[in-house]
Formats: structure tokens, sequence, C-alpha cells
């Protein structure tokens, strides 16, 4: 029995050192998170401008802001039409 | 006459004995629910059907020589396959949900009271007759509760290879069973009001951030917790892999053909511990009883702990998310969503309960660390 009552003092100490161990763990990632993260989001923002500039650059290069792909379309059918009517 | 006698004994039918017939029928359990119930087949199915292979008679599935033997020592015992598996699973996540809001990693450390508490019950369970569990039996039992499949095999391969077979199955059974589990739960410690709660918009996550964000990981591993580093470190490589953006291939590899064929030979390295002598006894009995008290005590913590946030906080925090820091990604999420919708059909938890989701994995990966060098030898 004395065996029982010293296993589960170590098991108490277990639990406590754990959960002190694994908030202190994932606290200090929070503050990783916090300070070194954020900051370095704010200094190395996503290149999202180039992907918002891109479509604009294929609106000139597609004049008036058609984009190519329907101009593509809108050509091969002119052309299938025109086939078409030669027949 | 004699060679009939001889054909006679090498029959299955003349060397049954009572205890594999029994792990058969268990086996063809697993099957059942993987197959009809789709309780985590992924896993479920080898694992049912390694059980098969391993009760034939005279076939030696796990003797010296046998398939199922050089399967379990090549990968479980090494702890290779589970730390394989655990690689994937971190191709597989995003941290984003996390990084946004990093005050969810302590739902998923209050979510780890499960792990701990149950440690303690097991060695309860002592004072009853028939049990005898030592302190490494008790943590690599009380590690359902971080209901992570590939943490609970590791931890159990290195603690307690003979409670394995029955360890595995709880573990997966219950993660299997989350759905079910936890809503109860979830609605006994929360009123209407806290369950309709709608949260704040989270923040754009930049690469750089999520590129970062597993290696630092990494580092706290080396610097405080060497003994989870296994684990860690092969998830934050899994991570890397998939943030970096340069390889792309290893990254689709990681997290599809090769946790596919780890979770293959996993399930039936686990299901050949899944023998008469080592599953038929009362001890099995209290490790699923107590995997079901390591879920819902991890639940309820979570839970309480996410309150204890709303109040403090000053953004409003719904304490349904808690629930999800028993990581089983991404089912706690979508449980935690599910419940939420119910009280609020315009509420959408699911990106918030992935942060306390993902931030359960590495408080499971870290306690997990920590029964290691506490009580591993």
């Amino acid at each position: 029995m004395e065996s029982l009552s010293q296993l589960f003092i170590e098991a108490g100490t277990l639990m406590l050192a754990g959960m002190v161990f694994v908030f202190a763990f994932l606290g200090i990632l929070v503050i990783i998170i916090n300070t070194v993260l954020k900051p370095l989001a704010n200094k190395y923002p996503d290149p999202v401008a180039q992907a918002v500039t891109r479509p604009t650059i294929n609106k000139t290069a597609g004049s008036d802001g058609v984009s190519p792909s329907v101009v593509a379309a809108i050509s091969a059918a002119i052309s299938q039409y025109r086939q078409k009517h030669k027949e | 006459m004699e060679q009939l006698h001889t054909l006679w004994m090498s029959t299955g039918l003349a060397n049954f004995e009572g205890g594999q017939i029994i792990m058969m029928l268990v086996g063809c359990g697993l099957l059942f629910l993987a197959i009809a119930k789709n309780f985590e087949p992924l896993l479920l199915l080898p694992m049912g059907f390694g059980a098969i292979l391993t009760n034939i008679p005279v076939a030696g599935f796990s003797e010296i020589g046998g398939l199922l033997h050089y399967v379990y020592y090549v990968g479980i015992d090494t702890g290779i396959f589970p730390l394989l598996i655990f690689m994937g699973v971190g191709a597989m996540t995003d941290f984003g949900a996390l990084i946004a809001n990093p005050k969810t990693l302590f739902l998923g450390a209050a979510a780890q009271f499960g792990i701990f508490a149950t440690l303690f019950g097991a060695i309860a369970l002592n004072a009853v007759p028939g049990f005898e569990f030592s302190l490494q039996d008790a943590s690599a039992i009380a590690i359902i509760g971080g209901a992570d499949g590939p943490t609970a095999i590791f931890l159990a391969s290195k603690l307690a290879p003979d409670l394995l077979g029955a360890i595995a199955v709880a573990a997966y059974s219950y993660m299997a069973l989350v759905p079910i589990i936890q809503p109860p739960i979830m609605k006994l410690f929360t009123n209407e009001q806290e369950r309709k709660i709608e949260m704040a918009q989270l923040r754009h996550v930049t690469k750089v951030e999520k590129i970062i964000f597993p290696l630092a990981v990494l580092l706290m591993a080396i610097f405080f917790l060497p003994a989870a580093t296994p684990l860690v470190g092969m998830f934050c490589l899994g991570n890397l892999m998939r943030e970096c953006g340069v390889v792309d291939r290893l990254s689709s590899t990681a997290q599809n053909e090769l946790i596919n064929i780890v979770t293959i030979f996993l399930g039936l390295g686990v299901g050949s511990k899944l023998s008469a002598d080592a599953f038929l006894n009362v001890e099995t009995l209290g490790i699923l009883a107590l995997g079901a008290v390591a879920f819902s005590i991890g639940t309820a913590s979570g839970v309480l702990m996410a309150k204890l946030m709303n109040k403090l906080s000053k953004e409003q925090v719904n304490p349904l998310i808690g629930a999800a820091g028993v990581s089983a990604v991404p089912m706690a999420a979508r449980v935690a969503n599910k419940v939420g919708l119910e009280a609020n059909p315009h509420n959408f938890l699911l990106m918030h309960a992935m942060g306390p989701n993902v931030a359960g994995v590495l408080g499971s990966a870290v306690a997990a660390g920590i029964l290691l060098a506490l009580v591993g030898q």
C-alpha cells in the first residue's frame, strides 16, 4: 500500500510538472508569435501587390479591359464562323 | 493413416485456441467499424486485418521470421512509423489560424489536462484488484487523452509495448467517436448565450510567418524539451516542406503516398499486437475506460479555459472552440463548428477552432516529450 501512495505522489508531481511545462512551452510560443512573427509579417508582407498588378498588366495588353482569354474565345469563334461561311 | 493425421494437425481447425478465435472476432469487429461505420477506416482496417493474421494458428505471422513480426520491429518498436506519419501530418497542417490568433495555444495547452488527469486515474485504478499499472504504463495510457494516434503509438512503443495494442485501439476508436463524445460535454459547460458568440475575423498570415513558425517551434523543443524533438522535429520538417513552397513534390509525397504506405504498415504492426494473451485481460477494459475519461476531461478543460479566456480578453471567444484543443485534427474543429451552428446558424467557427486544434497537436507532442523525459528510462 505504501508503494501505491508513493505512486500517487509521483503521478501528482508529474501532473503538476507536466501542466506547468506545457503551459510554459506554449506560452513562450505565444510570445514568440507576438514579438517575432508579427513584426516580420509587417516587414515582409506577402507579395499580394504583384498578384493584383498582374491582371492590370493583362488588361492593358488585352486593350480596353477585355481579358486575353475572352479575346481568344471571340477570335476563335470568328474564325470558325468565317470558315463555315466560306464553304 | 500417419500422414492423414499429420495433414490434420497442420490445418487451422486442429490448432485453434479459444483466445485466437476471440481475437479474430475482435479483428472482425474492427473491420466492421471501419467498413460499415466508417470509423477511422484508414487505420482500423489494416489494424483489424493484422489482428486476424496474427492470430492464425501455425502460420506464425508474429513469431520470429513472420511478416508481422518484422513489420512491428522495423517500424513500431523503433518508433519510425509513427514519426513518418507525424511528418505527413505536419505537411497537412496549416498553422495559419493559430498564428493569426496565438492565444488559442493556451486552449491547446489546457486540453492536455486530460492526459495528466488520466495519468492520476490510471494509478488510482491500481487500488482495484487485478490492475497493476506502473508509472510507465499509466503514462502510455494517459496519452490517449492527447487524441493523437501517432503520438499515442510512439509513446506506448517506448513506455509500455505490452499495452500498445489496447492503447492504439482505444486511441483510434475514441478519435472516431469525437462527434459523439464531445457535444454533450461541450453543452454541459456552456450556456446558449456563450455558444452563440461570434468571433472576429482572423487576420491574414503571411508566408514568412508560416515558414518561420515551424523553425521557431523546433528551436524551442531543442532548448527546452529535447525528448520531444523526434515528434516535434518530424512534424516541423513536414510543415516546413509544406510552407516553404520550393519542395512541393516532397510535401505532396509526405502527405499522400508516404503517409498512405506507412499507414498500411502501421496498422498491420499494431494489429500484430492484438494477440489473445496481450489483449484479453482486465487491463484492456481499464484502458478503454480510462481513454474515454481522458477524452472527456480534455474536452472539458479546453472548454473551461476558453470560458476563462472569454472573460479576460477584450475580443470575444466562443467557449466551444476550446473543445478542439484535444487535437483529433480536423474532427474536433468540425464538431465545434457544428455545435456552434446549432446555436447560431450564421456562426462559422471552423477556422477559429482550427487554431486550438493544431495547438492541441503541439500540446500533446510536448506532453509526450515530458512523459518520455520524466518516466522513460
